[in-house]
Parts: C-alpha cells; structure tokens; sequence
C-alpha cells in the first residue's frame, strides 16, 4: 500500500515551531500556548499512523449479458481502519445508480458483504475492477490507497431487434435448408409443369394436366437450400457523438443478422474490415453465433493509413455464390472500393448504410450547413456508383428499426432484378 | 459546506480577538488579516498548503494584538489555540469530504468525535500551559523535577514519534 501524510501535518509542525520560537523570542506565553493543540495533534497524527488491514473481493453475479441488462457485483470486504473508501474501476460502458464510490467504516474481524448493481449500457468485453482502496486515520491525517482484488470479465452482448423477413439470397448452396432455391429439383414448393421424361417418379405426375393434354405431365419444384451469408462490417471510420455511434450500430445490426440468419440454418461468415482486419469462416449453429458475438464484442474502430482491398481477406471468408450484407457508414474510400471489387467478382451484395448524417446535422443558420451539404451531396454521388452497377444501397437512419431497409432491399429486388 | 462555513467562522474568531487586543494596531495588523483570509479561502477552493500560511498569519496577527497591548497574560489564548486548531481540521475535513463518496452518517459523527476529542486536549493542555506559566521560578524542587520531567518526556515524545 502506498501511504500518504496529509499536507496539513507538516503545517501544523511547522506552527508548533514557530509558537515556541516565538514564545522564546518574546518572551510570553501565549505563543506556546497557541502551540500547544498543534503540538498534540501531531502526537495523535503520529500515534494512528499503523498500516491497516484490509482485504476485499470483487465478484460478478454472472459473466455473460446483454445491452439493457442490470448486473451484481459483490464485494466482500473486511478492515480495521477508521474510513475505508472504495471505489470499483468500472468501465463507461457500465453505470451505477447512486455512483459505485462508497466510504464504510467496520468493526475489528467484521466482515461486509456490499452490492452494486450495475446497468450494462453499452456493449463490450468489459473488465470490471480491480478495486481502489483508500483508508484514513479517524482524523485523516495519514491515508492508504492500494489497489485490491483480480478484474472481473464481463462479456456485454449487443441488444437485438426483432426481424420478421430476412433479404433472400440470389443463389442458395447445395445443402439442405430453409431457403427456397430458384433452381428446379426435388422440394415441397411447387415451380412448373413440363412433359413427362424416361426416368421421372409416377408421384411427380400431375394427373389432371396430363388429362387435359392427353400426354403424361409431371410437376416440378423448387427444392429448400441453405445459404451463405458474410457480414462485412466496416471498422475504418465512425461518427460518434452524444452516445450515439455509427459503429455501435452497425454491431448491433450484425449481431440481429447473424443471429436470425443461423435460426434458418444457413452458414454465416464475418468480415471485419478497417484498420484491424478480423474474420470468421462461414459455419452453421449456436457455436458460430457465440463465435460471432464474441468477435463483434472485440471490434472496434481503428484508424489506419494502410492501403487495403478485399484481396487481404482469406479465399474461404468470401464462398461463391455468397449473400455479402455490408454495413457501412460509408465514410471510407477503402471500404467503398473494396465493396465495388466485391460486386465485381460477382458477389450478392448489399449496402446498408448506417447513416451518420442525423448524428453531425448542424444548428439551422450555421457555417456548417454548407460544408454539410456538400459532404451529404457527396454520399449521394458515391450510392449512384453503387445503383450504377447493380448494388442496392439502403440508408438505415437512426431512429429507424433494421427491418426498415431490409424490407427497402426486399422491395428493389422485385422491381429490379440484380445483374 | 457546513466545515468550510465553520472553519471560516472560526478564522473570523481568531482575527476578532487579535483586532480587539489592543484598536491602535488595528490598521497594522489588517494587510497581513486580510491576506490570510484570502489563503484560507482559496485552501478552502482548492486546497494545497496555503492553509498553513493562513493559519500562521492569524496567530501572528494575535500575536502581535497581545505583544501590542502590553505585559499581562492573555487569557484568551488557549481559546484562540482551540479556535486555530479547529479552522485547520474543518478545512481539511470540508477538503477531504467528496460528494461522490456514498458515506453514512455515522463516518461523520466518528470524525467529529475525533475532531471534538483533539480540541478539547487541545484546549486543556492550552490552558495547563498558561496556568503552570504562572508559577514562580525558583519555587522549589518539585517544581524543578517536574519541569525537568516534562523537558525529558518532550524529548521522548519527538524522538519516539520522529521513528515512525
């Protein structure tokens, strides 16, 4: 423990000297008398002046939680001095009631068992403690501050929405699943007739239509596929501002997509595309989703100079015929034109811009509402770039749920049928 | 709020005793009042040594109120002492006191008794002081060993306290 001697001691010497020196100088007695107090209560600084015990233990109600929730932390705490003051080292991601400092004085071998609640504000692999320890003497004159007790890991996952259509991909894959694939084969979901072929099943044929054209008719389906889905999430750049983020956002946007996507079965990679590069092979099921949540939990908006296209990422974080859902403030050349490659090799891709725009809105009258229109006219030019070559571009505002521009995408598609 | 009101009520105290000593020295002695009242302020605003200074400059404006006023004894001393002592532990409680800091109310009333323990040893050895300095000197062997008793427990008392 370090120890500190509060400045007014050395003041109080310093009085205690100059009364007795004056006393002697002129000598009367009223200066020592006016010494006198000082003198004894540097004899009482002195006399409390022995290093207490303390031991403390911080431990968390539970490891796991997520945005919204409340959650318990416990410190159990035992000390012999006169003050004890404790205060938590909390992330600002987490928030207490009434503020996590406390002061508690306890008796000798009595032991405290004291409760924080905590409101998980924000998402994050948080760490909570380790716990600042200040103890004082009853007057204060001498204090000890040490810091006790191991951080506790809290994993804060992000707040999901609820989503009640999904964007379909354009090509499904080979493997069984929920979506229904736009080729013909073997399925439930009815997709033509055609005339009967040596080899077709007696089942598949369509009695009625064969009556109708006095031949054998069979029935053909769509059969139920599984799809591949990468979540390429932007990391360059961000705007942030009065507690809202574009980045925050857009995690938890990738948090709800991937979620919902592997209810359906489908496989879903992530892309973590800024100045730390991060990925996830595509994988199916609940292991792929703590995989997922756990990589969101860790990504975080790191600015970089360095040059970088989609060639950096691994082959097999980008399958063919992959649905490619980008969720991007669009503040980024890199990520633009890594996005334009994308579309270029041939992938399903679609843009989600995570609006920064009502997050940097100028007063009305202000200088900036010019420089502001501008950049605005500016995103406009780069979102034609994208239409221009077949990229749907939905703008997700702040105050507008995810399904908003998924149900956008949705209804492009059916007016416009992607290259 | 309530210790710094206090501590500056009692500065005040100090400065009422050393300007009403002796009215003749009353304009001497209120630059150096009036400096102190600003340190014990801004210690009070931001704390720092500059209570220290404050604190001497009163007892030397009472000081000189008394060496002003003549040769008696003041009897007033060990009130002022009490008085000096209690505007430094309210301003370093109202110092130490931090409104973020959950504390209960019996935290408080343990220092105040601390604080109200010093002052009244305070008071009292204030006092013993200025009654044994009226002893005659030369008044006999008891009074000698006694004096050459407290002489050598003071000693022992800085030497012992000085090892900490």
């Amino acid at each position: 423990m370090t120890r500190f001697t509060s400045p007014r001691v050395s003041a109080y010497a310093a009085l205690a000297a100059s009364g007795l020196v004056a006393g002697l100088a002129l000598g009367r007695v009223e200066p020592v008398a006016l010494a006198a107090p000082f003198a004894l209560a540097l004899v009482a600084a002195a006399m409390a002046g022995r290093e207490p015990h303390i031991s403390a233990r911080l431990s968390l109600e539970r490891e796991r939680a997520i945005e919204g929730d409340e959650v318990t932390a416990t410190i159990e705490l035992s000390t012999d001095a006169a003050r004890l003051e404790l205060l938590p080292v909390l992330p600002e991601e987490l928030a207490t009631e009434d503020g996590a400092a406390q002061a508690v004085h306890l008796r000798p071998k009595e032991e405290r068992t004291i409760e924080l609640t905590l409101r998980c504000e924000r998402w994050g692999a948080l760490s909570v403690g380790p716990l600042l320890v200040r103890a004082r003497d009853p007057l204060a004159f001498r204090s000890w501050e040490a810091a006790v007790g191991e951080p506790q890991l809290l994993r804060v996952y992000p707040r999901e929405e609820t989503l009640r259509s999904l964007v379909a991909p354009l090509e499904t894959q080979v493997f069984a699943g929920n979506q229904v694939s736009r080729v013909r084969g073997e399925g439930i979901e009815f997709a033509d007739l055609r005339a009967w072929q040596p080899g077709d099943r007696i089942r598949r044929v369509n009695w009625r239509a064969s009556a109708l054209r006095g031949e054998l008719w069979v029935n053909e389906q769509h059969p139920e596929r599984n799809t591949d889905v990468v979540l390429f999430l932007d990391t360059f750049a961000e705007v942030r501002a009065e507690g809202r983020s574009t980045h925050d956002r857009a995690v938890r946007a990738a948090a709800t997509l991937a979620h919902v996507y592997l209810q359906r079965k489908d496989r879903v990679a992530l892309v973590g595309f800024g100045g730390y590069l991060s990925w996830i092979l595509p994988q199916s099921g609940a292991k792929q989703l703590y995989a997922i949540a756990d990589t969101l939990l860790t990504s975080d908006i790191v600015h970089s100079f360095a040059i970088r296209g989609v060639d950096v990422l691994p082959p097999r974080t980008l399958p063919p015929k992959a649905l490619v859902l980008a969720l991007t403030p669009l503040l980024d050349d890199r990520t633009a034109a890594a996005l334009l490659d994308l579309r270029a090799r041939g992938y399903d891709l679609i843009v989600v811009e995570v609006s920064p725009v009502e997050i940097v809105t100028p007063e009305p009258g202000s200088r900036l509402e010019l420089p502001h229109r501008l950049w605005r006219l500016s995103r406009e030019a780069l979102r034609w770039r994208y239409e221009q070559v077949g990229v749907p571009v939905v703008l997700w505002r702040d105050d507008e749920p995810l399904a908003a521009p998924l149900e956008e995408v949705n209804a492009f598609r059916h007016l416009a049928r992607p290259a | 709020m309530t210790a710094a009101a206090l501590a500056t009520a009692a500065y005040g105290g100090v400065l009422a005793v050393a300007f009403t000593r002796d009215g003749s020295v009353a304009a001497e002695l209120a630059p150096g009042a009036a400096l102190g009242t600003l340190f014990l302020l801004f210690a009070l605003a931001r704390g720092g040594v500059l209570l220290g200074f404050a604190l001497w400059l009163a007892g030397a404006s009472y000081v000189a109120g008394i060496v002003a006023a003549g040769h008696a004894v003041d009897a007033t001393a060990p009130v002022v002492a009490l008085l000096l002592l209690l505007c430094g532990e309210l301003a370093a409680w109202s110092l130490d006191e931090r409104p973020w800091i959950l504390a209960g109310d019996l935290l408080e009333w343990r220092r105040g008794a601390a604080l109200g323990g010093l002052a009244l040893a305070g008071l009292v050895v204030s006092a013993l002081i200025l009654a044994l300095s009226a002893v005659p000197a030369g008044h006999g062997l008891f009074w000698t060993a006694l004096g050459a008793a407290a002489a050598v427990g003071v000693a022992g008392t800085a030497a012992a306290l000085a090892g900490r």
